[in-house]
């Protein structure tokens, strides 16, 4: 099983890393949106202040009396200004330019006809102003090179504190995630036990602090141990039955042994205590097959389970009943079709069981000279062991009821039997994870098991 | 042989202790578990036959302690239980045979006198012999007298069993064990139908029969 060794797809689909996931991108979406909101205000407010700026910087040359004054002051402004944070051009009335960049207005804004020699524009957009004074036009422009730098500011930010926090977060939920994986796989481990039948399993203690997990790992223990002592009960009061009244039974089967033994015994008593120790018989087979039946529906523990080859198996038990069957009048076949085996996890003993409970199920309600086939054949994934015979076959509507405990159908009341037959096969189908099917055979019944294959 | 039983019914205890003393077998009876498992450690014996389910201390837990202690006295299980997990419980406890109850006194016999022969190893054989009947092992041949009889694989299997072990008998349980390999309690007469083909090609044609029933009990081959 690859539950204990939990690979990086189950991991990846397991609820803590899912909500980490969950909760990193919120995290992510959350930082992303406050950062750049921040970002727009501030750069916003930033911006306002620099059109304040320009604004002032503009009324300064507006108190400037003359053009030629303007000119004069704009020039001696400009020689100290970098043209990549600022630009001052005026256009003088007399046509001359001023400044150390030559900013015109066209139509869809202003353009930088050209620089001043050696001076560099900004990379950034400038952000420019433009009045009409004394017969000349005035254009400052500034760069927006410090809301560039807000940007940068900015991106800084979100690489120092969102990327990290992301990293972390995805690794701290990873590494909560692999350790809820193992609690989980241990706590399913342990269930898949407990279903397979070993009651005693236990989840192993698991490490770290008492949580939601380790109270379900104490509540999952707390069941199993409920169970086992419930199916221990059981076993013990079918024991105990089995024993009080087996003990009793072996007595008078014993005493009957006795009085048959006694010297003189007339005829007709020795008829009647051999058919007396035949109804012992009879009590026991049905007492042992209603206990075997609880055992099994108790838990038995598939740990025994080995596997076992079906073809074989359904070989050998035609071969001990062949010659049963012959005398009964019967003809018993036996056709397998598997070539690479048919192999099926389980306990010999009681897969035997199964085809003891057919065939002897078939001999006894068929009449002569019927045939009984047993196969065994591999359908896909699956082994499927039938027994066909020609009888009167089942009705359709009491096919289920067969199944049940002591049932019998009205006319098998005369013939011997216990009506457990079918009921054990079923409870051992159902030990073996087998599908049992009943199905009319057109005349007939067939038995339909199919096993999943090893 | 000297035998102990522990069994707690009194019925089922004499009943055993009676027959296998008719038997010729020296027999010490105990009803109860841990008196047993004292008599069992302290003195010699060939075979315990020993319940279950016993006062005071178990028959699983008198096996687990002898097995712990060394004390490799074959041990035959009496059972109430008949489930297959008990059966193996039993064996894996290290029971010899399991037997359950009821069972008829002929079965208990047979199973006894198999556990006190098991630890005999016997010597390569290549042909048994039982009267006139001759089986040679290597070629799978049978001759009464003169006569060769043609038996099936299973057949030959069947008597080859019965002719190692000549002269005690084999129930019906203990030849599907062994010729088959299956354990189980059949409700039909299969082995019966078995020994009878066997004997028609064996016994019939000639004039004393080898396979004899024993009441009760099974098939022995007598010399």
């Amino acid at each position: 099983m690859t539950r204990r060794s939990m690979g990086y797809g189950s991991l990846l689909r397991s609820s803590p890393l899912r909500l980490t996931v969950g909760l990193v991108v919120l995290f992510a979406l959350v930082s992303l949106i406050s950062l750049g909101a921040s970002y727009l205000v501030i750069r916003d407010t930033m911006d306002q202040s620099m059109r304040a700026d320009l604004t002032q910087e503009l009324a300064g040359f507006q108190a400037a009396p003359t053009a030629r004054a303007v000119a004069l002051l704009v020039k001696a402004e400009a020689a100290v200004t970098r043209s990549e944070r600022r630009i001052l051009s005026y256009n003088a009335p007399d046509g001359r330019h001023y400044g150390n960049g030559y900013l015109a207005l066209t139509g869809d804004g202003f353009r930088i006809l050209s620089l001043s020699e050696d001076k560099e524009l900004s990379e950034w957009p400038y952000l420019a102003i433009s009045r009409p004074l004394h017969g000349g036009q005035l254009t400052i422009a500034i760069s927006r090179e410090q809301i560039g730098d807000l940007s940068e500011l900015f991106l800084n930010i979100l690489l120092l504190s969102v990327l990290p926090t992301v990293a972390i977060g995805l690794t701290a939920g990873l590494m909560i995630a692999r350790r809820a994986a193992r609690r989980i796989g241990a706590i399913s481990d342990t269930l898949d036990k407990l279903t397979e039948g070993d009651l005693t399993a236990r989840v192993p203690n698991l490490s770290g602090r008492v949580d939601d997990l380790s109270a379900i790992a104490t509540q999952v223990d707390r069941m199993a141990h409920a169970q086992q002592s419930s199916v221990a009960a059981l076993k013990q009061v079918s024991a105990d039955i089995a024993h009080d009244l087996k003990t009793p039974i072996q007595r008078v089967a014993v005493m009957l042994n006795q009085a048959r033994e006694m010297p003189d015994v007339p005829p007709r008593l020795e008829d009647l205590m051999t058919r007396a120790g035949q109804e012992t018989d009879g009590i026991v087979a049905t007492f042992q097959s209603l206990l075997q039946i609880a055992q099994i529906e108790g838990g038995s523990p598939k740990a025994r389970f080995k596997p076992v080859d079906l073809s074989q198996l359904a070989a050998t038990f035609v071969e001990v009943y062949e010659p049963a069957a012959e005398e009964s009048g019967h003809r018993l076949r036996v056709a397998s079709a598997v070539t690479d085996g048919a192999l099926v996890q389980g306990e010999k003993g009681l897969l035997g069981q199964v085809l003891a409970n057919l065939i002897e199920n078939a001999l006894r309600h068929t009449p002569a000279g019927t045939p009984i086939d047993v196969s065994v054949a591999r359908v896909g994934a699956d082994v499927v062991l039938t027994v066909a015979d020609r009888g009167a076959g089942i009705p359709p509507e009491e096919r289920e009821n067969v199944l049940r405990r002591l049932y019998r159908l009205e006319q098998s009341r005369t013939t011997s039997g216990s009506g457990l037959g079918l009921s054990l096969v079923a409870v051992i189908a159902e030990l073996h994870d087998a599908r049992l099917e009943l199905d009319s055979n057109a005349p007939g019944l067939v038995v339909r098991l199919i096993f999943p294959a090893v | 042989m000297k035998i102990l039983v522990i069994e707690d019914d009194a019925t089922t205890g004499d009943y055993v202790a009676h027959g296998l003393r008719e038997e010729g077998h020296l027999v010490d009876l105990l009803t109860n578990g841990r008196a047993g498992l004292i008599q069992a450690s302290t003195a010699d014996y060939d075979i315990l036959v020993i319940d279950r389910m016993l006062p005071e201390l178990d028959g699983l837990s008198i096996v687990k302690t002898l097995r712990g202690a060394k004390n490799l006295t074959p041990v035959l299980f009496l059972t109430s239980l008949g489930g297959v997990d008990d059966r193996i419980d039993g064996l894996n406890a290290g029971a010899d045979d399991y037997l359950i109850k009821p069972f008829a006194f002929g079965e208990l016999s047979a199973r006894v006198a198999a556990l006190a022969r098991r630890p005999q190893l016997k010597e390569q054989e290549n042909t048994l012999r039982a009267g006139d009947l001759t089986m040679d092992l290597i070629r799978r041949k049978v001759t009464r007298g003169a006569v060769e009889i043609d038996l099936l694989p299973r057949e030959f299997a069947l008597l080859e069993h019965l002719l190692r072990r000549k002269n005690r008998v084999q129930t019906r349980t203990m030849l599907l064990e062994a010729v088959w390999d299956i354990s189980f309690d059949p409700q039909t007469n299969v082995v019966e139908t078995h020994v009878s083909r066997l004997r028609a090609k064996v016994d019939k044609p000639f004039d004393t029969d080898l396979i004899k029933t024993v009441r009760g009990a099974g098939y022995r081959i007598e010399e």
